[in-house]
């Protein structure tokens, strides 16, 4: 308020500075949004055309009916919608359990759990020995690899930690001595007290889940095992395009599937944001 | 041993319970970790073990056979080995640099917006992108930049008379000009807004009081940015710099989903090295990208401890 106060002295060169201020940041929102308005645009339009329009001259949702009537388009949308989903919910169990168990300050062997969860994150096997173990376990060419792999996410589970952190020792101890067992103080006390947590770090297992492609496209060659973004990546940039019995028109299908890729997450992120942004600073700076 | 005192918290000293009554009394909780220790020893640790076939020759068919440090050899006289290892660390260290300098930028101009609606509403649009996942992103830039008839910017090049009648449109992301630079633009594009939240954080800590002074001293508002708001924000910057210095060597998805066979030159970095070596080659050593991954993962493990080190003296705490 103060600062304010002050600003409106005058000759402060108030006016110029701001107005700079506001074109400026217009022309960064407007080289965010042309790209992503094009492709909405484009979606929809008959013919694909290279210029920038603000309204579809030509509305079609055959882009969209091809996607839900092709197999090889609507079978990785459901496995990318099945893997988030199942992907999420073992991340967060496991985030949780060892996030909890992580600040028993007076369980012995607390620190050694602490040393083999953080030593992941200085050493890894790599690429290599990593796929070859995955194939032992049947996990190449299955779509489940993308629920395993993301689950086990010592960066969540160390967040996870640090929120746990942050509530009172005195509610396990009134617990306790109420007769309350582990995992009776995990649900009835931290889970119930850690709602906002659970959301910050739940979205970002789903983002991670349904946003990968690599593991994808290193695990997985059968094409009814891929998830959507590595279909439609292969679709756009390396022309592995469905055939199909609609007449739509390339164009059409190509930005109709990126729309169908941010969709689940565009819809939801005017409400989420703040979960989102929340996740950012549980984690980095806490000073 | 079991004689240790330790306080309670009410402040009584007692004698510590022996050891196997402690381990008793917390039993439900090993049961609560056991889950958790399953997957990690499955989907980290029996991987490490995986290691040892950078000294093996290991291929789809055929008895294992030790060579030794032959793969370490063969990488280091592979001019392809060391492309993708420069390529790695200019494509990351510039990714590092110009997203930071993007985001402080950003934030201290968001900042300076005293209109709290768009404020809010740009911070909304350009946390967007990093939303998107790098294939959408990829796909998108492709279409905008493709040389085909439906791509923009081409087409607009074309329309402002650059392009001239007898050129052929440029194919943006299969030229190695051009390459590099666009990679760099997506990189921004996606990831700057991401990068305000936590210079943003920092920003609305500051005190109000340092500008009251610093316009009773009569200083402009670009004076306050530079001696205000900017030594604000050395300490994040510095801090941001580290934890992301430390993961240089991951660079991978990025690139994949951007590179092709005809920007490799530009582009290959150490991890896409790693994949095609293994699964776009007829006939794969699977010891010897297992040697290139070691060296990989040897490198990180290097400067996760540098900056580990950094962290400790700058900030009094450490990334790990």
């Amino acid at each position: 308020m103060a600062k304010e106060m002050v600003s409106k002295k005058p000759g402060d060169k108030l006016h110029v500075f701001d107005v700079v201020n506001y074109i400026v940041f217009i022309l960064i929102g407007l080289v965010i949004i042309v790209p992503i308005w094009k492709v909405v645009v484009d979606s929809f339009n008959k013919v694909g055309v290279y210029q920038f329009m603000l309204w579809p001259n030509s509305f079609t949702l055959d882009g969209y009916k091809t996607i839900i009537g092709t197999q090889q388009l609507y079978m990785p949308f459901v496995i990318s919608v099945v893997t988030t989903l199942l992907g999420t919910l073992l991340g967060l169990v496991l985030s949780t359990l060892g996030g909890y168990v992580l600040v028993q300050f007076d369980m012995p062997g607390r620190n050694l759990f602490a040393y083999i969860l953080l030593f992941t994150m200085i050493f890894s096997g790599g690429m290599i020995p990593e796929y070859l173990v995955m194939r032992r376990l049947g996990l190449v060419n299955n779509w489940w690899i993308l629920v395993v792999k993301h689950g086990m996410n010592v960066y969540n589970l160390v967040l996870m930690r640090n929120f746990f952190e942050g509530i009172p020792g005195s509610l396990y101890e009134a617990a306790k001595i109420d007769g309350c067992s582990p995992m009776g103080i995990f649900f009835k006390i931290v889970l119930p007290l850690s709602k906002a947590a659970l959301a910050s770090i739940g979205l970002m297992f789903s983002v991670a889940v349904w946003n990968d492609y690599s593991t994808v496209k290193i695990y997985i060659t059968d094409p009814l095992q891929v998830n959507f973004q590595y279909k439609l990546r292969n679709m756009i940039m390396d022309g592995d395009t469905p055939i199909t019995g609609y007449k739509v028109s390339q164009s059409t299908l190509y930005n109709a599937g990126i729309i169908s890729a941010v969709l689940p997450f565009m819809i939801l992120y005017p409400f989420l944001q703040k979960y989102f942004v929340k996740g950012v600073n549980i984690g980095a700076v806490k000073e | 041993m079991s004689k240790k005192k330790v306080v309670t918290s009410g402040g009584i000293e007692v004698r510590e319970k022996p050891l196997g009554l402690r381990i008793w009394n917390n039993r439900g909780y090993y049961v609560m970790f056991l889950p958790v220790l399953i997957f990690l020893l499955i989907m980290h640790y029996w991987p490490m073990l995986g290691v040892r076939y950078a000294f093996y020759d290991y291929k789809p068919v055929g008895a294992k056979t030790f060579v030794g440090f032959d793969h370490f050899a063969k990488m280091f006289s592979t001019p392809a080995f060391w492309t993708a290892f420069w390529n790695t660390l200019e494509l990351s260290i510039a990714n590092l640099v110009l997203t930071n300098v993007s985001a402080v930028v950003v934030s201290i101009f968001l900042n300076e917006m005293k209109n709290l609606f768009a404020k809010k509403t740009l911070q909304t649009v350009i946390y967007l992108p990093h939303f998107m996942s790098w294939a959408v992103v990829a796909s998108i830039f492709s279409l905008f930049l493709s040389p085909s008839s439906t791509g923009m910017v081409n087409g607009l090049l074309r329309d402002w008379g650059i392009l001239k009648e007898a050129d052929k449109n440029i194919y943006f992301l299969a030229n190695t000009t051009w390459w590099r630079p666009i990679y760099w633009f997506i990189q921004v594009w996606k990831e700057t807004g991401w990068g305000t939240i936590i210079y943003l954080a920092t920003l609305s800590g500051i005190n109000p009081e340092l500008y009251e002074a610093a316009d009773i001293d009569g200083a402009t508002r670009m004076q306050k940015i530079r001696f205000v708001t900017l030594p604000a924000l050395t300490n994040t910057i510095i801090t941001v710099l580290i934890l992301n210095l430390a993961k240089v060597m991951n660079l991978f998805e990025s690139v994949f989903v951007l590179y092709n066979n005809a920007v490799f030159e530009v582009s290959d970095v150490i991890a896409t090295y790693i994949y095609r070596q293994t699964f776009a080659i007829a006939l794969p050593n699977y010891g010897y990208s297992t040697a290139v991954g070691l060296f990989r993962s040897l490198v990180g493990c290097v400067l996760v401890l540098i900056c580990n080190y950094a962290s400790k003296r700058v900030r009094g705490r450490g990334i790990v």
